[in-house]
């Protein structure tokens, strides 16, 4: 089981949730080209590391939220601040059994 | 919910309500009893996150003139009680022009289950802790139970936990007809 840190439910199990993919921010139409369109549209990173990922709260607040998790480990924390480089300390909340002292690098 | 008509509308008449759960079964001896609740009125409350225009807390539910005022989300309270009670709360608390007020009756469904072993019972459709530290009389959340995306309220009745349970009507049966079922196994258990 994968407990989602929801920021207004707490952590709560990831069936509760729905999971809205990879957190990118959107290029501008205007200015580029068909190439990195497709990109933003299908082009994931998948790193085996940190990612910033949105989630939808399906069955309790209702609201959509952006965490970092961490693809080996599962291990959640949560995105840095606008202008911020360095992410907020961990949550405490990890996958079930996993081994939260296994980190890997930032991607 | 009796409301003025405009002039100049058609007047309809106020709807009967029928509940969504057609069938009602015993509770086993001893096992937490499942209550219909659905004709309560209920009416919900939206307003911008941060907000507070009833004074309740997101997560919290608290008794009011006899109205459950529920904080339901960060940005929506609901109220649940008899009708002429809930339009007397709205008709004297003062909104702010952005706040919505709408009657939910006809569109939800209301269970109560009630037994020192009902929290036992829900756990075993629900993934929320229904722990007395984590889930308190007067306590919120919102969550899967059996599969339904459903708000649970702790409103304890006469010091014995009780759970109110909310979701779309047309989960009606299945809902009622699944947490009797998660209800069955504790019979003639006391504590």
């Amino acid at each position: 089981m994968l407990l989602v840190p929801c920021p207004h439910c707490g952590p709560r199990n990831s069936a509760d949730m729905s999971y809205q993919g990879e957190a990118s921010s959107r290029p501008d139409p205007s200015s580029t080209t068909p190439s990195q369109w497709r990109d933003y549209l299908y082009m994931e990173h998948n790193p085996a590391g940190w990612l910033k990922e949105n989630w939808y709260c399906s069955s309790g607040c209702r609201r959509f939220f952006t965490v970092e998790r961490h693809t080996v480990t599962s291990e959640f924390r949560e995105p840095p601040l606008p202008g911020s480089k360095t992410a907020l300390p961990l949550s405490k909340t990890t996958e079930t059994g996993a081994d939260t002292d296994q980190q890997g690098g930032e991607s | 919910m009796h409301t003025s008509i405009p002039r100049g509308c058609v007047s309809v008449a106020e709807p009967e309500f029928r509940s969504s759960i057609t069938t009602l079964a015993a509770a086993p001896l001893g096992a937490p009893a499942l209550t219909d609740e659905s004709s309560l009125t209920k009416v919900s409350v939206r307003a911008q996150v941060g907000a507070s225009p009833l004074g309740v807390d997101f997560t919290r539910a608290t008794r009011r003139d006899g109205v459950l005022i529920v904080g339901i989300r960060p940005d929506e309270w609901l109220l649940l009680g008899n009708a002429n009670e809930v339009e007397t709360l709205l008709a004297t608390t003062e909104f702010d022009a952005s706040v919505s007020r709408i009657d939910i009756t006809h569109s939800r469904l209301c269970l109560r289950l009630t037994g020192v072993r009902s929290a036992s019972a829900l756990e075993k459709v629900c993934s929320l802790d229904f722990d007395d530290m984590m889930f308190p009389d007067g306590a919120t959340g919102s969550a899967s139970v059996a599969k339904v995306s459903s708000d649970l309220i702790r409103d304890d009745v006469n010091d014995e936990p009780s759970y109110l349970l909310l979701a779309d009507r047309s989960f009606g049966q299945y809902l009622y007809d699944a947490i009797h079922d998660a209800t069955a196994e504790f019979a003639n258990i006391s504590s």
